[in-house]
């Protein structure tokens, strides 16, 4: 109980595409691995996530046109398969943040009606 | 549209597997090494950094089944590998495959081969443009009293009633009128060859009307209509059958009865005429010259086309849009009752009014009313022998899958639910009867061609849109029953039981044998009731053939020819004087003589003569009388036996006093207290009168199946006009061997001149009761199908059970069972069957029988020869088919049998 920072949260559903686009808008293209790293340190490593959820959420991606793939080679020079965002991509961020941002705004009045108050 | 591009892409995903399972792998290897470099960077040790990196993937083989997941459909791919475990199982037993598959094959092409003459002859529109609006006119009570009429009494019209009622837009927006050249066919005469061919005159609307199109040239205009025009229309299959898609037929000239006709269009393929029992070669515009009468009909002056009083024009009518066959035949009726009565003068009130009738042209007409039952009976027969075959099917499946429970209890021991189990089971009966089905539609391709050769229908069967749907859905009916059938014993499998012995398994198919007999005595009673009916058909087409017909056919040809340049009657005569003159001594012939209707043919006059002058009154079925022109040396020439008198001769010429020759009935119906000959019967008046001369014993006139009627020879040459006749020959040898000996003769008369239909006359008489064979055949065979079916079923169930049985039976002679007593259980078993099956199948087979009544001929329904044959017929199969199991059974070792285990 004591140990609460330490206890990781389970990447909640529907989230970790949205992650994913976010994550290649910053870094750019970026293989698996990477990209599960950036979004472990991004949350501060409270978010554990499994690394072998993230290739069906890829080609998901991929498959819907967000993303597109090709093989490259990392910093010390390992072959890596590569993502990056294609336009579609851009736009369906652009406009899943805008949403999330809503959704989270709206959950923040709730959440904390005193304050609104005082 | 992104959802609908994923599922493309996942669609997609299902092939080239191999690159892809590769990449992934590379993808998922280059993950793990990055995450292995990082962990020995953070100073892990090599062992440690490659587990801990698997373990944060999730495993590598879980993570590539996920992402298979997302990659394909899985749904689609389990049923892909359904149907590959099916095909696997199917090649690896070819007999149960192919047995399986030729009995469905059989079922379903049988099926559809009999749907497909169904379908021609009683359901099929015309293939043209909105046929749901074409109508056919009819006059069921026929013509108003007073008119003359050639062709069918309920479907000719007057020239004044087709002028009047295609004046009224109201109803039809355009009415159509085509009337036969000839009885049958027509003489032709393209370049040198005389041929015969089916030719129709037709009014000037006749193709616009129907919306007929065109695959050269084009149709008739209603100028080509009043002017007489000699033009024609060929129906593609005369074009390809005749001149071979020549395009330059256009503008050629065909010569008909040699008349020179100038060739304008060729209809599309498929367009036989509105009458498709008889395909039409071509058309013309009627014509009003005394040559081109309808129907190839003696012309004099009131009976011509334009003539008020000659009816004879069929009529096939378009609706106008919008317009119920109802609301037309209201709006043409008082039309017609006008149009009816011109040329008639005062009608007595007292007579009859003519009908008017609309009837769909859809089916054949005419053969729609003579086919309907028939068919449709023989359609529920093959039903049945589909039943039959559905169930042997489903019991070899219930057998085989039954030895397969292992394999299921396996399956559901690892995780595999009912409906994954329903699924393949559902995969391999789709995929037996999609075989069995494009068998079996081959199967019904030359069946269907089979059955249109031997019913001499002229009907083209095709399969068309219609049929496939009835193929596929009886096809789908059956692959569902089979899918249903073994699942039963598939998921009663409990996963417990993986690797019992198979004791326990012969517990669970005593309760399962029991369906199993059910289904057998089912089978047997279905067999029963084919057999009963096959058996009464085949005893009606033997009295056909053996029928005494009154006159010898043996070395009896038969053939028709028309003079085409002779117009009179006086000229007509002398033709075919000459003609007999030179036929009687062509070598071989022993006699010869003439007839206006053929015999055999289901032709005839029907008329009610005077007799001394009056005539008699009464029903018609009591005071009607049939009669035929017919040539000197008639009764010898057809060995129709002289009661008293004498023959028709050569002395009995035109300007010779009129005689005429009658029949027993005719005898015993007017003359039953007095001598007929020196009596006289014709006219009313004394010059219209003939005298009768001799009696000739009852013979068959139009068919076997007639009763006698009584009937009247006249000499042709004594007769007001002079018909177009046929000739008999009596030979002594071959009669066939003779035509083209014949044909010279007829080649010397004139080069046009062609020999119509020449066949024995026996061979005529046969094809009086075609349609009986055809059913009897079709029966016999059906019944044949169906007990080698019920054979090979209940030969499968027994000798199944035998086999379960083994070891049983191999404990009772240890325990001293005789093999007499071994032999018994098996056979009573099939007895029983067999007992079961025939008290359930008598009563139906009683029924059914009723219902054929009308296709029966000298045979009553209940024949109890029929019944016996048949009840002797399933008994015999079942005793056969139970011979070999139950020998096997009494021939067990004990000492191998209890080993068995």
């Amino acid at each position: 109980m004591g140990d609460k920072a330490a206890e990781k949260r389970d990447v909640w559903q529907g989230t970790l595409a949205l992650m994913v686009l976010k994550t290649l808008q910053a870094m750019g293209p970026l293989h698996g691995y990477g990209i599960a790293r950036r979004i472990e340190q991004t949350s501060g490593d409270l978010l554990a996530v499994n690394y072998g959820t993230l290739y069906p959420a890829l080609l998901k991606l991929e498959q819907e046109g967000y993303i597109s793939s090709e093989w490259g080679f990392s910093d010390n020079n390992r072959k890596a398969k590569y993502y990056k965002l294609t336009r579609a991509g851009r736009k369906q961020l652009n406009k899943e943040e805008r949403e999330w941002e809503q959704t989270t705004a709206i959950l923040a009045r709730f959440l904390a009606p005193g304050e609104e108050r005082s | 549209m992104r959802r609908l591009r994923a599922w493309f892409l996942r669609f997609a995903g299902l092939f080239l597997r191999a690159p892809r399972e590769r990449e992934l792998a590379d993808e998922l290897e280059s993950h793990l090494q990055l995450h292995i470099e990082d962990n020995l960077r953070r100073g892990m040790s090599p062992a440690q950094a490659r587990r801990e990196a698997i373990m944060k993937l999730g495993g590598v083989e879980q993570t590539k089944e996920n992402y298979r997941e997302r990659r394909g459909l899985p749904i689609l791919e389990t049923t892909f590998e359904d149907c590959r475990h099916a095909l696997r199982l199917l090649r690896k037993n070819p007999g149960f495959t192919l047995v399986a598959a030729l009995t469905l094959a059989l079922g379903i092409g049988g099926n559809t081969a009999v749907f497909s003459v169904m379908n021609s002859v009683l359901l099929r529109n015309l293939p043209l443009p909105h046929p749901e609006q074409l109508m056919f006119l009819r006059l069921p009570n026929d013509q108003p009293p007073g008119a003359s009429n050639t062709g069918d009494g309920d479907t000719s019209f007057s020239d004044p009633v087709f002028e009047q009622l295609r004046k009224e837009h109201a109803a039809f927006s355009d009415l159509m009128a085509y009337v036969p050249l000839a009885i049958g066919k027509v003489a032709v005469r393209v370049g040198e060859d005389p041929e015969e061919a089916e030719a129709d005159m037709v009014s000037g609307n006749f193709f616009s009307g129907l919306g007929t199109a065109f695959a050269r040239g084009r149709g008739f205009t209603l100028e080509d209509e009043t002017a007489h025009a000699p033009l024609a229309v060929l129906s593609y299959s005369y074009w390809t059958g005749r001149f071979a898609r020549n395009p330059a037929v256009l503008g050629q000239t065909i010569y008909v009865k040699g008349l020179p006709f100038t060739v304008i269009g060729v209809t599309a393929q498929g367009f036989y005429g509105v009458e498709p029992g008889a395909s039409t070669d071509f058309w013309i515009p009627l014509q009003n010259r005394p040559e081109l009468n309808a129907w190839g009909n003696p012309a004099s002056l009131n009976t011509l086309y334009g003539t008020p009083t000659w009816w004879c024009l069929r009529l096939i009518g378009r609706l106008a849009p919008e317009v119920t066959a109802a609301e037309a035949l209201r709006n043409l009726d008082p039309l017609f009752q006008r149009a009816a009565l011109i040329g008639l003068g005062t009608p007595d009130p007292k007579n009859r009014k003519p009908v008017l009738e609309l009837s769909p042209a859809k089916g054949i007409q005419g053969l729609r009313d003579q086919y309907e039952q028939p068919i449709e009976i023989l359609m529920a027969m093959v039903g049945l022998v589909l039943v039959i075959a559905c169930a042997n099917v489903a019991m070899l499946l219930v057998a085989r899958n039954s030895a397969r429970q292992r394999e299921f209890t396996m399956r559901v021991a690892l995780g595999a639910g009912p409906g994954r189990l329903l699924r393949q089971l559902l995969a391999e009966s789709l995929l037996l009867v999609t075989v069995g089905a494009g068998l079996g539609w081959m199967f019904a391709i030359s069946a269907s061609r089979a059955l249109a050769a031997w019913s001499s229908l002229e009907v083209p069967f095709s399969l068309d849109s219609n049929v496939l749907l009835f193929t596929l859905a009886i096809s789908f009916a059956c692959a569902v029953v089979f899918g249903l059938a073994p699942l039963r014993s598939a998921v009663s499998v409990q996963a417990g039981s993986v690797v019992k012995s198979s004791n326990a398994a012969a517990q669970r198919t005593k309760r399962s044998s029991w369906a199993g007999k059910f289904v057998v005595a089912v089978q047997m009673a279905l067999c029963l009731i084919l057999l009963v009916g096959a058996g009464l058909l085949v005893r009606s087409l033997r009295n056909y053939e053996t029928l005494p017909l009154g006159l010898r056919t043996d070395g009896l040809l038969v053939f028709g020819t028309s003079p085409l340049t002779t117009h009179s009657d006086d000229e007509k005569a002398r033709f075919y004087h000459i003609l007999l003159d030179r036929l009687r001594v062509v070598p071989g012939v022993e006699s010869a003589t003439l007839l206006e209707n053929r015999l055999g043919s289901g032709w005839s006059n029907n008329n009610v003569f005077a007799i001394d002058g009056v005539v008699p009154t009464g029903d018609f079925a009591d005071i009607g009388m049939r009669a035929n022109d017919v040539g000197p040396d008639y009764l010898h020439t057809l060995g129709i036996p002289i009661l008293e008198g004498r023959d028709i001769l050569d002395s009995d010429s035109r300007t010779a006093p009129k005689v005429v020759v009658v029949n027993e009935t005719f005898v015993k119906r007017f003359f039953s207290k007095s001598d007929p000959l020196g009596h006289s019967a014709g006219g009313v008046k004394p010059d219209s009168s003939f005298t009768i001369v001799g009696v000739a014993a009852d013979s068959k006139y139009t068919g076997v199946d007639e009763k006698p009627r009584p009937m009247l020879y006249f000499p042709f040459w004594q007769r007001s006009f002079v018909s177009d006749m046929q000739v008999e020959l009596h030979t002594t040898g071959n009669p066939e061997s003779l035509i083209s000996s014949v044909r010279a003769v007829l080649h010397d008369l004139d080069p046009n001149l062609p020999m119509q239909k020449p066949m024995t006359q026996r061979a005529q008489f046969d094809v009086s009761f075609s349609q009986p064979r055809l059913f009897a055949r079709l029966s016999m065979f059906f019944g044949l199908l169906a007990v080698l079916l019920v054979a090979t079923g209940l030969y499968g169930t027994l000798a199944y059970r035998v086999s379960r049985r083994t070891s049983e039976i191999g404990v009772r002679m240890a325990l001293g069972a005789q093999r007499i007593a071994v032999l018994w259980m098996v056979l009573r078993e099939s007895l029983l069957i067999s007992v079961a099956g025939v008290a359930a199948g008598v009563p139906l087979a009683i029924a059914g029988a009723q219902l054929m009544r009308s296709m029966l001929f000298g045979v009553m329904p209940g024949d109890s020869r029929s019944f016996l044959e048949a009840l002797l017929g399933v008994t015999l199969v079942a005793l056969i088919a139970s011979a070999i199991p139950a020998r096997r059974a009494a021939s067990v070792d004990p000492i191998v049998a209890l080993r068995y285990e």
